[in-house]
């Protein structure tokens, strides 16, 4: 066992004592780039300019903003989530549609093509067609995309708390302590997950469609935590022998206050990139559950849940397939184009030759 | 390397008694039983049900007669399925899931380390960029969104494949689901080979081999790909995870007799025995593969030493 590495109380005299980090397979260590010189200032002394101090994120903000497809990627996220939230109320000032608006008229009630009005010929009221009982697809396409946003960035944010608490303790307590925790994950991440999930979801449904969208936020992000802590862990190794934290120590600051006021902060940068990266997994969750009906139930939809309900038609009305599975696909695309791109502004030692 | 083996196997006995327990608790603890789904049932019928079913015992027998049954292997006879015990369940399905599931990741394998190879030893060129964009789609395609349009496609239009259903192993049947279930983890393999073999080919071994005259086609295959792929070995774990989440899609949309569709029905049925057996034998074949590729890491990599 690896009991020569002094406890947390012991450090405050057995200063000299530095242990070796252990790390294990899957962690991903990032070492502080303190003495990167950004190429904007190598070219600023060359023309004979004053240094601009250049931080570490100003720097990996240029280094993204060279990334075309992360750019890319970037752009389409926000158009997306822009016009999810204000596309509902806008169509509804310019046609007067809701998502859940089912018209009175009986001929109405069916599946009407992209760009056609209800007599066949051309028309701008539904540009994605209608659903089976008449809906406008479009509404009900930008509304799905609130959800799945939404339900993508709290269970992730759930995930996050849980990840980043579990790995720093982890990590900075050191010994057995880590050794037990990290096995439990260890553990944890060769089990099938997702039947656990969807024993939760299904036996503890809500009786409400909202319910059912709060449940999800948490069985999502508490299955999704698991890489988040190894990544936490490597860099709390990495850090807790670094002098800031002795100083910390020395001054007599509380282990709970050192991990989340001192060291969290400093692993800020690999966990918003893995972040971003498990937003698009946790959307791919959500969908994967609502496919198998046990995810965003109705009147509420999710760009899932109506994949779905596009799955049953798809030889008849293919646009209740093609709409929202291309616009989720297009989401989930961006976001992975997004994460790989702020993973290597944010950590150059990875980056592409 | 035996101590290393032991220790894990003493570690993953307690493992999956605890999911065990805690799928038993979350199947118990739900509101609601499995012989009443729409109609009420008389007093005397759910008497009988309840004493037949030994749902009428104190909790810790019925928790001690389910835990001694999975220890012998031994789950128990299905409450929907009647008279039909879950091994034999589990021993019809499991064949139908293992194919698919085992075509699928042999084909992902092939198709990723290949595509992954070629974009290594072109960073950076058309083909690299080419290569590592359909990867990205591959990631961002939800596998029932793909499952359908090629279904769409190959079945409703051009009526060159059947659309669904079981029609025996090595039939025409399975190549969509396959198809299907594969697109994701060709996507990640050949971004994990990509890396590795980025890394393996500026190393100084990569170079000696070249400068003691080797063909490049000898130097990949020989030298680099054995380095390259050690992230695709590992990546091996988590995917045998994920490829039992992708079957019970693939299962569903093909309408495939295997044990994804058999756990979806059996939770929506909330057949206890089944939902616990089918949990406790996903999770021991996951534990015991998990063991298998922590092996073949070190056997692959002389730097790991347990």
């Amino acid at each position: 066992m690896n009991d020569n590495r002094p406890k947390v109380e012991q450090a405050k005299t057995e200063v000299a004592a530095e242990p070796v980090p252990q790390y294990r397979a899957g962690d991903v260590i990032h070492t502080a780039p303190e003495f990167a010189v950004a190429d904007a200032d190598v070219f600023a002394v060359e023309r004979g300019d004053a240094i601009a101090g250049t931080s570490l994120w100003r720097d990996a903000w240029r280094r993204l903003l060279k990334n075309k497809l992360a750019v890319f990627g970037m752009i389409v996220v926000v158009i997306i989530t822009l016009v999810s939230v204000t596309g509902p109320f806008l169509i509804k000032l310019l046609t007067g549609l809701t998502p859940d608006y089912i018209p009175s008229d009986v001929s109405l009630l069916r599946s009407i093509p992209p760009f056609t009005a209800a007599d066949g010929s051309f028309s701008w009221i539904h540009p994605m067609g209608t659903d089976n009982q008449g809906r406008d697809l479009l509404a009900r396409v930008l509304q799905g995309g609130q959800i799945s946003l939404m339900v993508g960035v709290i269970a992730t944010l759930v995930s996050l708390i849980i990840g980043v608490s579990y790995g720093a303790i982890a990590g900075y307590l050191g010994g057995r302590i880590d050794n037990l925790m990290m096995r439990f994950v260890d553990v944890l991440y060769s089990l099938p997950y997702i039947i656990i999930v969807i024993v939760l979801l299904f036996l503890f449904r809500s009786a409400t469609a909202r319910g059912q969208v709060v449940l999800l936020f948490f069985a999502l992000g508490s299955v999704s935590w698991l890489t988040m802590a190894r990544i936490v862990r490597g860099q709390v190794l990495s850090l807790k022998n670094q002098e800031f934290v002795l100083a910390a120590r020395a001054t007599g600051v509380s282990t709970p206050r050192i991990i989340f006021r001192h060291i969290v902060p400093n692993t800020l940068g690999p966990v918003i990139v893995y972040a971003t990266l498990t937003i698009p997994t946790v959307m791919l969750t959500e969908a994967f559950l609502s496919f198998l009906g046990f995810g965003v139930q109705p009147p509420l939809a999710s760009w899932g849940s109506l994949v779905t309900d596009g799955i049953q038609n798809i030889g008849i009305f293919p646009w209740q397939l093609v709409f929202p599975g291309v616009t989720m696909a297009l989401t989930l695309f961006s976001l992975n184009f997004l994460g790989d791109g702020l993973r290597d502004a944010l950590d150059p030692q990875t980056r592409k030759q | 390397m035996l101590r290393f083996i032991i220790r894990r196997l003493l570690i993953t006995v307690p493992t999956i008694l605890v999911v065990l327990t805690i799928t038993w608790a979350l199947v118990r603890l739900a509101p609601g039983n499995f012989y009443s789904n729409e109609k009420a049932v008389p007093a005397a019928i759910e008497k009988n049900i309840r004493e037949k079913y030994g749902l009428d015992k104190p909790w810790y027998q019925q928790y001690w007669k389910t835990m001694r049954g999975i220890v012998r292997l031994d789950f128990g006879t299905s409450l929907k399925y009647e008279g039909e015990s879950v091994n034999a369940i589990i021993a019809r399905s499991l064949p139908v899931s293992a194919t698919v599931g085992i075509l699928a990741y042999l084909l992902a394998l092939v198709v990723g380390i290949f595509a992954g190879s070629i974009a290594a030893l072109h960073p950076n060129s058309k083909r690299d960029y080419a290569s590592m964009t359909l990867a990205m789609l591959g990631i961002s395609i939800p596998n029932f969104v793909l499952g359908p349009i090629l279904v769409f496609v190959f079945a409703l239009t051009l009526y060159w494949l059947p659309p669904s259903r079981w029609n025996g192993f090595f039939s025409r049947n399975l190549i969509l689901p396959v198809l299907t279930l594969s697109g994701l983890y060709m996507a990640y393999i050949a971004r994990l080979t990509r890396a590795g073999m980025l890394e393996v080919l500026r190393s100084d071994y990569i170079r000696t081999a070249r400068a003691k005259g080797l063909s490049e086609w000898q130097v990949v295959t020989r030298h680099a790909l054995r380095g390259g792929l050690l992230p695709v070995v590992s990546y091996t774990g988590p995917a045998l995870a994920f490829l039992v989440t992708g079957t019970v899609v693939v299962e569903r949309i093909f309408v495939l007799p295997g044990l994804g569709n058999y756990f979806i029905q059996a939770s929506l049925n909330r057949d206890e025995p089944l939902i616990i057996g089918i949990v406790a034998f996903i999770a021991i074949t996951l534990l015991l593969a998990n063991l298998v590729v922590d092996i073949a890491y070190a056997y692959l990599d002389p730097r790991i030493r347990y």
